[in-house]
């Protein structure tokens, strides 16, 4: 393994125009767009800078010792609770993130799914919800489109305009990834009940793009990075042209403790450990959070201070609420012939027929279906489901029932909204510490009824196309009260009111002009289940406008 | 094409650069250590880090009943108690307990209902009897889940000798793919869908 050599090195006591915290999905992009266009910028990572040989399809390592994604055994545990009536206790952690340069970009399935005109208004168009924070985003489809389109064609995206997707500037830059047997029974199981399925976009490249090499169709996109570098992550996309520009400064293993505020109110130094614990700080004219939803909030929290007794950037009391998980939704059917699902990439169709539901059903929601290996094409996964049909657990029967579960098997997900909560939050841990002492991460969430009669609808239409699928078992399930999420949304929302939303339609700080916040935390709804393309379009949104600000002589 | 998949070994000795420039280095000297063990343990077949010898002899033959040596191999070929060993080596106090303890109430078990203490000493319907009463017991799912996982695991941590598993799962450890992928797409051009 070679670490990539930083071109450039500036000096913790003197002002580097921007600091971004994480390396991500947003802030991949946002140093790659800063540094390229001539602003010094050091980023700040808490994990190392893996690369494709890094990568391997050790599914104890990654699935259940957290390799990637950390967790208590790495020293980073989260608390969990239903309500704030509970006391939140430490389990696998709820929130689950990776922590390497190119954040989760580099472990993600890769579904690209574009938010629609509706996403944007739909609490105008639909009404409000009581109970929730629900509302208008400040921005508009149109207003995001291109930025949409710079992420099909600098990320690197695969894909065919569907039916009834929203206008695009231009092409995908890719074609659609091959299909496969899961992706052929959903889609001719939609045509005889009258839906449309079609090529599922993803960043993950069907042929070569900007240097990189086509899928091999390993099967393992899911929770894995990439031993090929087909996977469209920030880290093979966008941090190797921040580093070669020259004025981007990459800092693994360095984790944030706090924001300082000067006198005047500005944000002027972050404050790190780096590796081996030593205490930092850059100074720096302006800082980008980008680490992601759950990080970002707890950043400001713990960033509080005289001035700011509630955390950072918090006027409004937002920071950390309206957490939303993405509602989830799945049938599995066995089949007589092999469907190999666990071969290439996670998707290749996706049903998007029920993108809104009728408001008659009573309920909010919406969101799309998609075919899949039930266990993401994982051995011990599917082998813990074993007897799921009903049969043995243990034993001969169940031995025997395992070669087809895993061969012969595919699932149809659904993906779905989930409101927003002021009860749904991320908050400080009152007892719980992290390895560097600092409050761990605690996690409040029930999902809304409407987010369950979503996932259960959803469910419903799967089994059915299920069964149209001609699949000789079937069950399915959705995750009420799921105790874990990979979206990480909502908890510093953008807003045009600096009562009710943490950032401006700028993905800047309503309270403190040089902060700005851009991750999945700025999300005002949930998308259907498929955020990180809107996260990647809003982060190169804010990085166009923070240009903009900072030629204007304003950062 | 890739043959194989790098080794987590191959992994941590090549990864000495970048893992000094994180922390994960503060978890992958305990799982080298698992797994060099284990890979020790799998040469001379009594060198087990953590496990008493009365619990290598019960947990195996707990695991060959969840996973039978019915003509395949089974638990018992695949070496699941090794990766047993490692993993609970690996920082699992608690699953460990878990284990212990549930072992004390089916050997009383055994006892009460056979006359016999030791499971292993037990006849095949007898064990699975007893089994079949502490099936829903955080000790059966405890030790249920460790077979699975060192039945189908990386060969790495222990278990899955000779990639058993993955032949008994229909998984072909292969690294790259081509169309046709499985039975249904295999028509799916030619029908011009």
């Amino acid at each position: 393994m070679t670490e990539v050599p930083n071109s450039v090195q500036y000096s913790t006591l003197e002002d580097v125009d921007f600091v971004i915290v994480g390396s991500g999905s947003a802030g991949g992009i946002i140093a790659k767009e800063l540094s390229t266009a001539g602003y010094s910028v050091v980023v700040l990572e808490q994990g190392p800078h893996l690369k494709a040989a890094d990568f391997t399809h050790d599914e104890w390592g990654v699935k259940y010792n957290f390799d990637l994604e950390w967790d208590w055994r790495q020293g980073h545990p989260q608390t969990r609770r239903r309500t704030e009536n509970e006391e939140a206790v430490v389990g696998d952690s709820s929130l689950r993130y990776a922590h390497n340069v190119g954040g989760g970009s580099v472990h993600f399935s890769g579904n690209f799914w574009r938010l629609r005109e509706i996403d944007f208004i739909e609490a105008s168009v639909r009404g409000p919800i009581a109970g929730t924070n629900f509302v208008d985003w400040p921005i508009t489809y149109a207003e995001l489109e291109p930025y949409y389109t710079k992420v099909d064609w600098e990320i690197g995206l695969s894909g065919l305009q569907g039916p009834w997707d929203p206008p695009r500037s231009r092409d995908y830059p890719c074609a659609a990834m091959p299909v496969k047997s899961s992706g052929v029974l959903l889609e001719r199981a939609a045509k005889k009940l009258g839906y449309t399925a079609y090529p599922a976009p993803v960043a993950i490249l069907s042929e070569p793009h900007n240097g990189r090499p086509a899928c091999i169709h390993c099967g393992l996109c899911n929770g894995y990075g990439c031993e090929v570098n087909a996977k469209s992550s920030t880290m093979v996309t966008m941090i190797p042209l921040a580093l070669a520009s020259g004025n981007c400064e990459l800092r693994t293993g360095c984790t944030v403790s706090k924001i300082n505020i000067d006198e005047s109110g500005r944000a002027n130094e972050v404050v790190y450990w780096e590796q081996d614990g030593t205490e930092s700080a850059q100074r720096c004219k302006a800082v980008v959070l980008s680490a992601n939803g759950a990080e970002t909030p707890r950043l400001l929290l713990l960033s509080e201070s005289a001035r700011h007794p509630d955390g950072l950037a918090n006027s409004s009391g937002m920071v950390g609420k309206n957490l939303m998980f993405n509602g989830y939704s799945q049938a599995i059917g066995l089949f007589d012939e092999p469907v190999h699902a666990y071969k290439s990439i996670p998707a290749t169709r996706v049903v998007h027929d029920f993108w809104e539901l009728d408001e008659d059903l009573g309920f909010y929601g919406g969101g799309g279906i998609d075919s899949r290996h039930p266990f993401g094409g994982n051995l011990i996964s599917t082998a813990l489901s074993g007897g799921m049909f009903g049969g043995a657990t243990w034993g001969v029967e169940y031995k025997e029932s395992l070669q087809h579960l895993f061969t012969h098997s595919c699932s149809f997900d659904g993906h779905t909204t989930s409101l927003p909560l002021s009860t749904n939050n991320v908050t400080l841990d009152p007892s719980v510490k992290d390895m560097w002492g600092r409050p761990a991460i605690r996690v409040t969430y029930n999902e809304h009824a409407d987010d369950i009669a979503t996932m259960k609808f959803f469910l419903d239409r799967s089994l059915e196309l299920m069964e149209a699928a001609g699949a000789t078992q079937m069950e399915g399930s959705y995750d009420e009260n799921s105790p874990w999420t990979q979206h990480l949304l909502g908890t510093c929302r953008m807003g045009n009111d600096p009562e009710t939303s943490v950032v401006d339609r700028y993905n800047r700080s309503h309270d403190i002009p040089n902060l700005f916040m851009c991750d999945g935390s700025s999300m005002v709804s949930s998308s259907r289940g498929q955020p990180t393309i809107t996260i990647m379009a809003l982060a190169f949104r804010a990085a166009d406008l923070i240009i903009q600000s900072a030629r204007r002589g304003e950062i | 094409m890739k043959q194989r998949q790098m080794s987590r070994r191959a992994f941590l000795n090549a990864g000495g650069d970048a893992a000094k420039g994180s922390c994960i280095i503060l978890t992958m000297p305990m799982i080298l250590t698992a797994c060099g063990q284990a890979n020790d343990a799998r040469t001379s077949n009594n060198d087990f880090q953590l496990l008493s010898e009365e619990e290598v002899l019960e947990y195996s033959a707990i695991s060959a009943r969840i996973i039978p040596s019915n003509g395949t191999p089974g638990a018992t070929e695949a070496g699941v108690i090794y990766f047993i060993d490692s993993v609970v080596a690996d920082n699992r106090e608690v699953e460990h307990q878990i284990l212990k303890d549930g072992l004390v109430t089916l050997q009383s078990e055994g006892a009460a209902q056979f006359g016999v203490a030791s499971f292993y000493l037990l006849k095949d319907e007898q064990q699975d009897q007893l089994l079949r009463q502490i099936e829903s017991s955080e000790f059966f799912n405890t030790i249920r889940f460790l077979t699975v996982a060192g039945m189908f695991s990386s060969p790495e941590y222990g278990g899955n000798r000779d990639k058993v598993g993955f032949e008994l799962l229909g998984f072909t450890d292969q690294h790259a793919w081509q169309p046709p992928f499985g039975f249904y797409d295999a028509d799916y051009a030619e029908k011009g869908e």
